[in-house]
């Protein structure tokens, strides 16, 4: 009971402030306030996820999202940390590749789908692709950083005690550029979520993004609500979880903004 | 001076740096010795080349001109091996995988690793510390954790450059007599780099004063004040001395020194 006090004070504003706006929107809509055709009470908005996810709806649509950030993540992360590495390690492959990147980063990843199409065939492949150019650039910036960074009297000392080649590769500089590495799987991973609900939007009719888009078009307003909701539930459990493997992955370096 | 052969020996040996298209001289054709189990201490000015002098003999620098012999009596170990004045330790391995990264390197068997780091970890008092890593490690134990590493792949001969420096004066006290006990504990030869005159007459056999850049060999002083020695040394009349000897010479170099980095005296330039 005391622990239970005690983690209450601890916690309490980050509970508190999003139960306190739930139950001022839920005030709100019901004194009507706010319009209950835009903004439903949060109950019902409960009420209605409780029922797409009885009726299979949600998971369906939930699963078949999950798969597509999946395959783009690993597609981003595996190019992103190889490209990455290589750049940080090689100066000439870096000032080759940095002003192309530069050019091609900013440019929102949704506008990539049309171009997309025209490389690989249409369909899932190309929706994949879309939604990993972003996440794959940001992995790589950091990763290039994460090399450059390491100190230079560290990768000193290693060489002067032996480590050469691949030993100096393993044992200095990934294990040198993994905090920085895992910052970029945590941004890249994030802007997955974002991409994917984007693409889906547009060209997809299976997905939170076509359920959320869907909603909207036919004015099921609680639904695109409960849909919302579950997009930034499993935003939040994805970045944690990866701040999670990252803890164990990463414990040298001490528990700054983990969270 | 023993007809041996020396343990160390450096000749004639110059570096020269290009910075933003000038060249730099660091060291002006210098040349040393040591002997084996010598404890021979570098003092001089900021800028007097000493570190540029250590990373030569470590390998890590190849000089311009001169030659430089390390006589190597064990075949199989390293010819040198550094304490790093800002410790240098791996961040992301354990205290134990720092010691035995050399030895790992090398292709050293596991068994024996361990055999080597547990009795390295006794020697610099960190046994309870084997799997703790470096951010959880005070100044003075990393510089512990950066000795042992050195000597754990028993090399020919021990650099240390200013490994005491970033240290608290407290700390590098005591850190002074741990040194003076493993060293007496191993009989290795030591080339030890330091600004302190009176680290240097506390540790050494020898003290080499180096001259401001470009950094030359002023003076080589023997230090006869005996052994084991201990803090109490610094009592001794001989000890005040040879203190007042050496640094009376030290004080002119670390003048020139402040002047050569203060650039020509503007009032001399319009004369």
């Amino acid at each position: 009971m005391k622990a239970l006090g005690r983690w209450l004070a601890e916690h309490g504003i980050t509970i508190g402030s999003p139960l306190a706006l739930l139950v001022v929107w839920e005030w709100a809509s019901a004194t009507g306030l706010l319009r209950a055709v835009f903004f439903p009470r949060p109950s019902t908005i409960g009420a209605h996820l409780r029922d797409l996810a009885l009726d299979g709806t949600l998971w369906a649509h939930t699963a078949t999202t999950l798969t597509r950030i999946g395959w783009s993540f690993t597609l981003a992360a595996v190019l992103g940390v190889v490209i990455g590495l290589a750049m940080g390690l090689w100066r000439r492959l870096r000032e080759g590749l940095d002003p192309v990147f530069a050019v091609i980063y900013p440019i929102p990843s949704v506008l990539f789908l049309p171009l997309v199409n025209f490389l690989v065939p249409a369909g899932e492949i190309a929706l994949v692709v879309t939604t990993a150019v972003t996440s794959f650039f940001l992995i790589a910036f950091t990763t290039t950083h994460g090399v450059r960074q390491i100190d230079r009297l560290v990768v000193e000392a290693a060489l002067h005690y032996g480590a050469r080649g691949w030993r100096l590769f393993a044992a200095v500089l990934l294990p040198g550029a993994l905090p920085f590495i895992f910052t970029g799987l945590r941004l890249g991973l994030g802007f997955c979520l974002i991409v994917v609900v984007a693409v889906e939007i547009v060209s997809a009719s299976q997905g939170l993004g076509a359920l959320l888009w869907l909603s909207w078009q036919v004015l099921k307003v609680e639904d695109m609500y409960a849909t919302f909701f579950v997009i930034a539930l499993l935003g939040a459990l994805l970045s944690y979880g990866l701040a999670a493997l990252r803890a164990r992955l990463v414990p040298w370096v001490p528990d700054v903004g983990a969270r | 001076m023993p007809t041996r052969d020396p343990k160390v020996l450096v000749n004639e040996v110059s570096v020269t740096f290009e910075s933003h298209g000038r060249s730099v001289m660091a060291l002006d054709r210098i040349s040393l010795q040591a002997q084996a189990g010598e404890f021979l201490c570098i003092v001089g000015p900021s800028g007097s080349g000493k570190s540029t002098l250590l990373r030569v003999l470590a390998g890590l620098l190849r000089q311009s001109a001169g030659e430089v012999h390390i006589q190597a009596d064990h075949p199989g170990t390293p010819l040198t091996a550094m304490v790093f004045q800002e410790h240098a330790l791996l961040p992301w391995r354990t205290v134990r995988d720092n010691i035995t990264f050399g030895l790992e390197n090398r292709g050293v068997g596991r068994a024996e690793r361990e055999a080597r780091a547990r009795e390295m970890l006794v020697m610099v008092g960190l046994a309870r510390f084997a799997q703790h890593y470096p951010h959880q490690l005070s100044g003075g134990m990393k510089q512990r954790v950066g000795i042992a590493r050195a000597l754990a792949s028993d090399p020919e001969v021990l650099l240390m450059d200013e490994p005491l420096a970033a240290l608290d004066a407290q700390t590098r006290t005591i850190m002074q007599e741990e040194l003076l006990r493993i060293w007496a504990g191993l009989g290795k030869t030591v080339v030890y780099v330091t600004h302190s005159l009176e680290e240097a007459l506390l540790l050494g056999d020898r003290v080499a004063l180096l001259t401001a850049r470009p950094g030359r060999v002023r003076e080589i002083y023997p230090v006869d004040l005996g052994r084991p020695r201990g803090l109490e040394v610094r009592g001794s009349p001989a000890y005040g001395a040879l203190l007042e000897k050496i640094w009376s010479r030290l004080r002119e170099e670390v003048v020139r020194a402040i002047e050569d980095d203060r650039g020509p005296d503007p009032e001399k330039l319009g004369a």
